[in-house]
């Protein structure tokens, strides 16, 4: 039983760059956790802190309870993978997998044994005898995989484990990682800025920027409910698309409701939706998000403000297409307060990604062919425009 | 069959450039090894001969003189000197790698510093300090001044390879149960082999070659190989023949040494970037 507790963590290298701030995390036993973010986000400082490779300004780290806090390393009963996977050109496989081993003074025949079973668990019995300059990619990896394993730790550390692998095979190391740790059920904490390799490894993701975390959850709460537009726009590939708006009182007789204006388009907000929103009231700030997914494209539409675009690009992605949509290069109808010409807030080019079907073909669809887009109302989602937290 | 004569050809035409570089950097060598082994009359014929009747005498004269003792202190100093230099230079090095502190590059300059002084500035203070302590003509006191003088040589050369070592190879020792000497021992110091053997091939060469220093501190006792082929200068001239022989027993135990760490020497040389 091992449970990882994290309280209050903080990280300010040389006085002044704080890379990690206020980390508060707790991972059950068994749990396999990511860290996901991009690179300076404070994900790697947080593991190097839970391995004791760097001491953290202030906080404090529990392993099954235990304070480890300012624990040497080598004594807290933590495993790491490198990313480079530190294997020593001296050494056999064998001799790595020894090397914990003679660490802990493990009497020769235990140690025998337990290489034998490693090796055995990750397939690498013929390997035993190789240095590492005679190993593939995927040997090295599972050479330090198993070094990290073979004394059963209670916490297991892997930092961007699969980055230096080619992408065939960063598949495959992924479901047999995942395997492997599911049947050792071995405590996990896995740093990535891979989103793919969290949402598919991951019982639970960590989303961090700028040394914050910004969300605790498993790969569907992450993609359905994003706590803050950063998260929003992380998760997801093709990215979530987003312009700033303003909440306005709705004309489009839907029973005093609301309408969203932004510089491109005017969307009236379903009033079902509204119900749930925190503080939605005409002139608030807000930045819309709608992904890829819940945008549906079609001929152009009749109504003055909705949305519509200028096809740039289309990807053809196997089974649908990538359709990439300037949304504000039409002119605005005058009715709707801006005359026509370019929109006065954006004067950037506002690029939306569409992820469309691929079934049949629409001379529409061709890049330079005006397209209107329909938001699925459900698909709507509102960032307050200061704080990017979420409101709907 | 053309290939293979063509290829054969072709990797001869490339020696030929190395056989000549190989030529001109030996040619003192043969040269001395001949006179090694010349007679009075032969070593002054002009023009030189190249085939003449060999003859020992001349190392005769060598072993019966004060040159093999000479030479004995000569590889005792050299040996114990360069291990003194490679040991703390080793663990200098690790420790400017590896941790930082505050003054850190003054006193890795400092250190470099003391192998800018000509060494005849310090030799009188030197020569004072050591007879005032009971060391003067001793083995001890060269060896002693040789290790100070190479120490920064070694630490220089050392931490390059030490940086080499990423640092991730250590925190995973580190994350495996070994403590700051396990990690030393186990990670850090099998990479810097080559930069080892390297550390001390030179220190070797530089102290057999010695000559002032030596000329300085010793008298008799303790006197090294350089300072004792002054015996060849004779109020007869220069005994050129014997001073060949002589020479040529200084040159072996370096040849030997850099013979045994051959495999680290041409890595450690080319700092680790040769596999």
């Amino acid at each position: 039983m091992s449970t990882l507790t994290l309280e209050k963590l903080n990280l300010i290298y040389s006085g002044s760059t704080h890379a990690v701030n206020d980390v508060d995390l707790a991972v059950a036993d068994g749990e396999f956790c990511v860290f996901l973010g991009p690179s300076g986000c404070g994900k790697t400082s947080t593991l190097r802190m839970i391995a004791g490779l760097e001491t953290p300004t202030s906080g404090e780290i529990r392993l099954d309870g235990r304070v480890i806090t300012r624990l040497y390393p080598g004594e807290r009963d933590i495993a790491m993978v490198f990313q480079s996977y530190a294997l020593y050109p001296h050494l056999t496989v064998r001799d790595h997998f020894e090397f914990p081993l003679r660490a802990q003074k493990a009497p020769k025949a235990d140690r025998r044994r337990r290489v034998e079973e490693t090796a055995a668990l990750l397939h690498m019995t013929d390997l035993l005898d190789a240095r590492p300059r005679q190993l593939s990619g995927g040997q090295a990896q599972r050479t330090a995989i198993g070094r990290a394993l073979i004394r059963q730790p209670k916490l297991f550390l892997l930092d961007e484990p699969l980055t230096s692998l080619d992408a065939q095979l960063r598949l495959e190391t992924r479901t047999a990682l995942k395997r492997l740790q599911t049947e050792l059920g071995i405590t996990t904490v896995y740093v990535t800025h891979d989103q793919e390799e969290a949402l598919s490894l991951a019982d639970r993701i960590v989303v961090m920027h700028d040394g914050r975390v910004q969300q605790v959850a498993d790969s569907r709460e992450l993609y359905r409910s994003p706590a803050n537009r950063f998260v929003a726009g992380f998760v997801g590939t093709p990215a979530m698309n987003f312009i700033p708006a303003t909440i306005q009182a709705g004309r489009n007789g839907n029973g005093g409701g609301l309408d969203l204006e932004t510089a491109a388009f005017r969307l009236p907000l379903p009033s079902e939706l509204v119900g749930d929103a925190r503080g939605l009231a005409p002139g608030r700030a807000v930045t819309l998000g709608v992904r890829p997914e819940d945008l549906a494209i079609g001929v152009p539409p009749t109504a003055p403000a909705a949305p519509r675009g200028r096809v740039i690009v289309v990807e053809p992605q196997g089974d649908e297409r990538i359709v990439s949509v300037e949304v504000n290069s039409l002119p605005r109808d005058a009715a709707n307060g801006h005359p026509g010409g370019a929109p006065p807030e954006t004067t950037d080019q506002l690029i939306w990604k569409v992820r469309a079907p691929k079934r049949g073909h629409a001379e529409w669809l061709d890049p330079g062919g005006l397209v209107g887009l329909t938001v699925r109302p459900y698909g709507l989602r509102l960032f307050d425009a200061a704080t990017e937290e979420r409101v709907l | 069959m053309t290939d293979r004569t063509s290829s054969a050809a072709s990797r001869f035409l490339w020696y030929l450039p190395v056989l000549a570089i190989v030529a001109f950097f030996s040619f003192p060598l043969i040269w001395v090894l001949m006179t090694a082994f010349k007679t009075r009359v032969d070593v002054f014929a002009d023009p030189p001969k190249f085939a003449f009747s060999p003859t020992l005498d001349n190392y005769r004269r060598v072993f019966d003189g004060p040159f093999p003792d000479a030479l004995r202190n000569s590889v005792i100093i050299a040996i114990v000197s360069a291990l003194g230099s490679v040991v703390l230079g080793t663990l200098t090095a690790y420790g400017f790698s590896r941790y930082k502190f505050r003054g850190q590059d003054n006193l890795l300059f400092w250190i470099l510093s003391l192998r800018m002084l000509p060494v005849i500035a310090v030799i009188v203070p030197y020569f004072i300090l050591f007879r005032r302590v009971g060391l003067d003509d001793t083995l001890l006191s060269l060896m002693l001044v040789y290790a100070i003088f190479n120490i920064s040589f070694s630490v220089w050369l050392l931490k390059g390879f030490f940086d080499e070592v990423p640092r991730e190879m250590e925190e995973a020792a580190k994350m495996d149960g070994y403590g700051p000497w396990g990690v030393f021992f186990r990670v850090a110091f099998p990479m810097v082999i080559p930069g080892i053997a390297t550390a001390t091939v030179f220190n070797i060469i530089q102290t057999i070659n010695e000559f002032l220093l030596a000329f300085v501190l010793t008298q008799r006792e303790a006197t090294t190989a350089p300072v004792a082929l002054l015996n060849f200068l004779t109020p007869l001239g220069l005994d050129w023949g014997g001073i060949s022989a002589a020479a040529s027993m200084l040159v072996a135990p370096v040849i030997v040494f850099a013979i045994l760490v051959r495999k680290h020497l041409i890595r450690g040389m080319s700092f680790g970037q040769l596999e």
